[in-house]
């Protein structure tokens, strides 16, 4: 401190001090793994550069490649778009096991206990659990399928190319649905019953109780869950690369792992980092889009 | 919900909520069966229960591969993870407690950087950890999971519930502000202490993208990378690989069990704050 | 709530009690372990009659990644007992040999951790003679 006693001598600047003192560790951690990689991305994108030579400025280049010749890119952006647009359903699912759970059933505790379960286990683990559930031989689905006369031979799920992106979105799901029905379920509790009372009054059959009350009043909630829908297109990482690395061929290329081949395994760092700013437009244009949807404000910052 | 709901609609949702359970649980099961497994587990067709079940699939994990050092690895880098989480997040979290000029632009930058995806920086997060010297380091690997944005919020509404004229009177009472944390507001937020706890254990645990990104050295790897290793180098016919996998998901399903409360109160209350 | 009452209710906590007991059982599986990891390996061998096999020599086999090495050798004595005192190995397997009886089948063993003092339960037994 350059200031004298006088200075640190007012209470208000002790307590500023300290309020800067508290902050710095989380912001620092902030800048340097949220914000500069951001600003970083961007610029990299516009250069030509790797470890072993100095950067020079590009310009587009990067993105021209990306759009005339990378037949990867558009493969991996399909198959992300593909991804993203399965978590509707996946949403429409988890409300319906929300609602069913919501209601004073016995045993509604367990219920949501047992749909949850999955959700804090190791995405690594989940991709080897579910490489097995697949497996031609030792899969308990091939098994099933063969065992009750649905198939004559063995199908190879995550082998085969019309399979493979449904088998991994689906392991997805069963991973994460649980997460989406926590979010509802809380979505759920915090609409006032009152509401349903007087609909009730009123004579509102179920159906226009749940399309008139429920849905609106959830709209927070299910925003949330597309958020986080389309988030995963980025944290689904780790199945993808355990179940099946983006094969067979291309078949379950995410933009996510065309940016890690690409980066750590070409060591083509400047192009991955096109990929990512292009993933990353993609994300917040989603975002931005279903924040429109939601009505304008479902995201808004608090305001005290 | 609706007025009591009839018999047969009752039946209606325990049995597809059974079913949906039985989805959901039947994964856990199979991975189970076959890490106990005595014979070829390829072998078609899969038995539904395992014949001569046996452990030893669990011995074979212990000692072909380095499990031990991973399990190290993986229980170092989480207590740091979880230790920075604590300290930091509820420094950050009574730091926003308090008015102080741009308060707001704070709060803002730490919403939106919520919205800023890890995997989305893995490259110069990559080259900025690779500059500082801690590739391959325990920091290294706990560095970007020290702090938590939905878990400041977790301390922040856990600070803010704790009732202003007890700080006041804490205050009058001559306490310094060290005091007030330490005495007044920490063992009043013991809950928010817990769900920051489960869930920067958990995300730590479970963490593979970075460390595979920083780990070149086999010594350093964690559980998730020795899990991925074994899956690609190792082409064996016993369960070894499923009883690996039974292991690492043991303590998260643990804690998870154990805590179930405060990890939801943790995802929920960044949900709804977010 | 006074100080005796919050640490009652801390130490009857879940949080308290399972990180206790696991780790309890893990000591105690540690001592176990340290107490009988002296690589003792003790079997019998015997003919097809059932009668004890002097002299056969018996090997020992240890399992590495994808196959197993010969490790060690024991002959036994008149009563047809033999013994190892260096196994290292958690997985291993036996077989004797002995002049004019031919080889018993391989007998694997596996232990519970490298280097347990362990007992063949069934002694090797070679086959009905030609």
């Amino acid at each position: 401190m350059t200031a004298g006693k006088g200075w640190w001598g007012q209470r208000r600047n002790r307590q500023l001090t300290l309020i800067a003192c508290f902050l710095l560790p989380s912001l620092a951690i902030f800048f340097l793994y949220r914000i500069l990689p951001l600003g970083w991305n961007v610029i990299l994108s516009f250069e030509s550069w790797s470890p072993l030579k100095p950067a020079a400025w590009v310009g587009f280049e990067h993105y021209v490649e990306m759009w005339s010749y990378d037949d990867v890119f558009w493969v991996s952006l399909w198959n992300t778009l593909i991804f993203i647009a399965a978590s509707p359903l996946v949403i429409a699912a988890a409300l319906g096991v929300a609602l069913l759970v919501n209601s004073d059933l016995r045993g509604a505790s367990v219920y949501r206990t047992i749909v949850f379960l999955s959700y804090p286990l190791m995405t690594v683990a989940v991709g080897i659990i579910w490489r097995w559930m697949y497996d031609e031989r030792g899969g308990i689905i091939n098994y099933a399928l063969r065992a009750s006369g649905l198939v004559d031979g063995p199908v190879g799920f995550l082998q085969s190319f019309d399979w493979a992106l449904p088998s991994v979105i689906f392991a997805g799901v069963w991973q994460t649905i649980g997460f989406y029905m926590i979010i509802l379920l809380t979505g759920l509790q915090s609409i006032p019953q009152n509401l349903y009372e007087a609909a009730r009054i009123d004579g509102a059959p179920a159906y226009a109780r749940f399309f008139r009350i429920t849905l609106p009043m959830l709209r927070p909630s299910i925003f949330l869950c597309v958020v986080v829908g389309i988030l995963n297109s980025f944290t689904s990482f780790d199945l993808v690369y355990i179940m099946t690395n983006g094969g067979p061929g291309h078949a379950t290329e995410l933009l996510i792992t065309h940016i890690y081949k690409s980066a750590f395994e070409q060591t083509k760092f400047d192009y991955a980092a096109a990929l990512t700013v292009v993933q990353f437009g993609l994300l917040l244009l989603l975002t931005y889009a279903a924040n429109k949807a939601a009505g304008g404000n479902a995201g808004a910052v608090e305001q005290d | 919900m609706a007025a009591r709901p009839s018999r047969p609609r009752l039946l209606l949702r325990h049995a597809t909520l059974v079913a949906v359970s039985f989805v959901m649980l039947l994964p856990f099961y199979w991975v189970m069966k076959t890490a106990v497994t005595n014979e070829n587990i390829y072998a078609y067709p899969p038995g539904i229960v395992p014949r001569d079940p046996h452990l030893f699939n669990f011995v074979d994990v212990w000692y072909l591969i380095p499990f031990p050092r991973y399990l190290l690895n993986s229980i170092v880098v989480s207590a740091i993870a979880v230790a920075g989480n604590v300290v930091l997040n509820a420094m950050a979290g009574y730091a926003l407690t308090r008015q102080f000029p741009g308060r707001r632009a704070v709060l803002a930058l730490f919403l939106s950087c919520m919205l800023i995806p890890f995997q989305a920086t893995i490259i110069p997060a990559y080259l900025i950890t690779a500059k500082m010297g801690l590739l391959n380091t325990y920091f290294g690997l706990a560095f970007p999971m020290l702090s938590t944005i939905i878990c400041i919020f977790v301390f922040k509404a856990a600070f803010e519930a704790v009732p202003r004229s007890l700080i006041d009177a804490a205050r009058l009472d001559g306490l310094s502000e060290w005091r007030i944390i330490l005495r007044v507001l920490l063992p009043l937020s013991k809950p928010a202490i817990a769900t920051n706890v489960i869930l920067s254990f958990i995300w730590s645990w479970n963490n593979f993208l970075w460390p595979l990104l920083i780990t070149r050295d086999p010594t350093m790897q964690t559980l998730p990378l020795g899990l991925a290793r074994f899956l690609s180098y190792m082409e064996d016919t016993t369960g070894a690989l499923y009883a690996f996998a039974v292991l690492v998901l043991a303590p998260s399903v643990l804690v998870f069990l154990m805590a179930q409360k405060e990890f939801i109160r943790g995802l929920t209350s960044g949900a709804t704050k977010g | 709530m006074t100080r005796e009452a919050g640490i009652a209710t801390w130490l009857t906590s879940r949080w308290f009690i399972v990180p206790a007991v696991f780790s309890a059982v893990t000591l105690g599986w540690l001592a176990y372990v340290s107490a009988h990891d002296n690589g003792l390996i003790d079997g019998r061998v015997v003919d097809a009659k059932g009668d004890p096999v002097a002299g056969a020599t018996v090997q020992l086999f240890e399992r590495g990644f994808v196959t197993h090495e010969q490790r060690g050798r024991a002959v036994t004595d008149a009563e047809g007992r033999f013994r190892f005192t260096d196994n290292r190995s958690h997985s291993i397997q036996l077989e004797a040999e002995a002049p004019g009886l031919g080889r018993t089948d391989r007998r694997i063993l596996r232990l519970w951790f490298a280097a347990q003092d362990a007992v063949l339960p069934e002694p090797l037994r070679f086959p009905t003679a030609p």
